[in-house]
């Protein structure tokens, strides 16, 4: 069994529980198993580090330790907490006096940052630790019928400075994991842009306007389903789906799964089990 | 296969073709040319115009990565006609053996591979993208200005940008709002605002926090991805937002009571508070008339997030809050001694 220190992302534990749901169902079938860390705290989601920057790697630093003392990598289903941890490891890595100054307060609860685990996402973990072979070979119900677009999502990819596992103008990871699902992937110039999660509140209607232009060509090439590695995609893509597509005129809808979702189905749970019953487009 | 062969090959440019005064609509011409390994797109692109179709309209200049007048798309991302390998293109290629030559977007068409920048420098200018001295105009020539190695530090790789606008064709908000900043005047905008010699700071930073200012960056990092100088464009879209809530407080601004309710909730709880993050974003009227009726959607199918009182604390809150308190401490007190 391979472990990992699971974070427990805030969107996940509160809107898309459905994603840790389907993954606690079919972790030791790939012979995995996410311990999940209850000392997770938010990572700050891409604005603590411009609120304040040393808060942010206090936080992060000690989400980090925690795995640490479990001696495992960290994992997380979410690309912004993925980006922003991998971000403030970066710096932890790069500065000393920085590492110094959150270890002396991180030291009240006998923590200290080192840097020796990893931190990952989930869909890493499929394709480089247990392979798409061993994936291949688990496969109950291959995805056969479906036509699948991926989103992979701006964090998972962008800056490659910080990521730099996936080529970001040309990303293959999740594609080659639809395959081995057995879905059809669609290729189509939208699977590496934006949702427009992230200004959702502040400038809705020019991230409505992303969102749409991206569900529109999934809904044009003729795709089943887009399946997305990111749970804040997705509730653009699905929650904020009939709003987008109003603002642009479009009468089509599409449903999208999470990554955890699609793994899920071809391991052969039910829908209902997944959790996809939730989803606002059905 | 012999060796020479595969220092000369045919390539077709697929090149998108429009002239206003005729075309309805937008085309493209399809150019197949030998080429020689070791052979840039501009190149490429005279010797069509000289040899081929002299009606081929695009802009170049320097040839070296310098001038930044060859912005356009190839294989579909932006980026220099000048300092692209014809050769690293054909391993890009969705047909083989065929590069897609297209116009930057985001900007107005002018013809063919030509766009209008006028909108760039409009922008430049309402965001007053230069330094306007500190120092009195009489006094001028009197005394030097001395900038020490650590703010040079801070701008250094901002002054690469060469203006090829390359970003802005690739940016996300930017096409869904042509009135948006745009990544290249946020980047001229941080490089201005962190210069010591600069006076008008305060009234850069209050446009750039105005509607389609800093605050609608969606933090997708294609254009810094893109940047065909790597600068890190992103660090200085940060870095306004950074000093934005600095130096005029969180609550002039929606993105910037955004962003601060998420130290709050972390400092609190350890977690987000979703349910209230809408109203503590922009009040209670937009919350009510914008996602009412989606609320309504998600209750049906439980996926509203739970109300305040419902967030579970992470494990071990007390310690974290502690530790998160002693650091704020940390920085008030810094922040003290910087101003002394």
């Amino acid at each position: 069994m391979k472990r990992y220190a699971y974070y427990l992302s805030c969107i996940n534990e509160a809107m898309t529980k459905e994603v840790d749901r389907s993954l606690e169902l079919w972790q030791h079938d790939l012979g995995l198993e996410f311990v999940r860390m209850h000392e997770s705290v938010c990572c700050g989601g891409s604005n603590l580090d411009y609120v304040s920057p040393k808060h942010f790697a206090l936080v992060n630093a000690r989400n980090i330790a925690y795995a640490e003392k479990l001696g495992l990598d960290l994992v997380t289903s979410c690309n912004t907490c993925l980006l922003t941890i991998r971000s403030a490891k970066k710096r932890l890595d790069e500065s000393p006096e920085l590492r110094d100054e959150v270890n002396a307060i991180l030291k009240k609860e006998g923590l200290e940052y080192k840097g020796t685990s990893e931190v990952r996402h989930l869909l890493w973990v499929l394709v480089e630790d247990v392979g798409l072979d061993e994936i291949r070979s688990k496969v109950k119900v291959p995805l056969e019928n479906y036509s699948i677009a991926p989103f992979y999502g701006c964090h998972i990819l962008r800056p490659s400075t910080v990521l730099g596992k996936d080529n970001p103008l040309e990303p293959s990871s999740l594609d080659q994991l639809i395959e081995a699902l057995g879905g059809r992937t669609i290729d189509y110039d939208h699977k590496n842009k934006c949702c427009g999660f992230h200004t959702l509140l502040v400038a809705e209607e020019e991230s409505l306007n992303v969102a749409a232009e991206a569900l529109e060509e999934a809904i044009e090439r003729k795709a089943d389903f887009i399946v997305t590695p990111c749970p804040l995609c997705h509730t653009v893509l699905d929650g904020y789906q009939s709003k987008a597509l109003k603002q642009a005129s479009v009468t089509a809808s599409i449903p999208v799964f999470h990554l955890s979702e699609m793994v899920g189905l071809a391991l052969g749970y039910t829908p209902r089990q997944l959790g996809i019953k939730r989803h606002i487009v059905t | 296969m012999g060796e020479h062969k595969e220092e000369m090959r045919d390539v077709t440019f697929r090149v998108l073709r429009f002239n206003p005064q005729v075309d309805n609509k937008p085309y493209f011409d399809d150019y197949t040319i030998p080429v020689e390994k070791g052979i840039t797109v501009l190149r490429a692109l005279n010797y069509i115009k000289e040899q081929v179709d002299p009606t081929v309209s695009f802009r170049a200049f320097c040839q070296a990565g310098i001038c930044g007048s060859c912005g356009m798309r190839i294989n579909g991302i932006s980026k220099l006609a000048c300092t692209t390998q014809v050769w690293d293109e054909l391993e890009k290629c969705k047909v083989p053996d065929v590069i897609k030559v297209e116009p930057l977007r985001n900007m107005p068409h002018i013809k063919d591979l030509i766009v209008d920048m006028d909108p760039m420098v409009d922008k430049m200018k309402k965001y007053s993208n230069w330094v306007e001295s500190t120092m009195p105009e009489s006094k001028m020539g009197e005394k030097e200005f001395l900038i020490s190695e650590e703010e040079f530090k801070e701008y250094d790789k901002s002054t690469d940008c060469i203006l090829c606008a390359s970003c802005m064709s690739e940016c996300s908000i930017l096409r869904a709002n042509k009135e948006y900043v745009a990544p290249a005047i946020l980047l001229k905008s941080h490089r201005m605002n962190v210069d010591s010699r600069d006076g008008i700071h305060d009234k850069r930073m209050a446009e750039l926090v105005k509607d389609h200012g800093v605050w609608d960056c969606t933090h997708c990092y294609r254009c810094q991805e893109t940047c065909v100088k790597s600068i890190p464009i992103m660090d200085a879209i940060h870095g306004i937002r950074e000093e934005a809530i600095a130096e005029r407080g969180v609550r002039d601004t929606s993105g910037a009571r955004h962003a601060e309710a998420f130290m709050e909730d972390i400092a609190k709880k350890g977690k987000l508070v979703e349910a209230t993050l809408p109203v503590r974003t922009n009040g209670l009227g937009w919350t009510l008339k914008n996602l009412l009726p989606m609320a309504f959607k998600m209750v049906m199918k439980r996926r509203t997030p739970p109300p305040p009182p419902l967030v579970k604390a992470s494990k071990g809150i007390r310690k974290f809050r502690e530790e998160f308190n002693e650091m704020t401490s940390r920085v008030k007190r810094e922040q003290k001694d910087h101003k002394k």
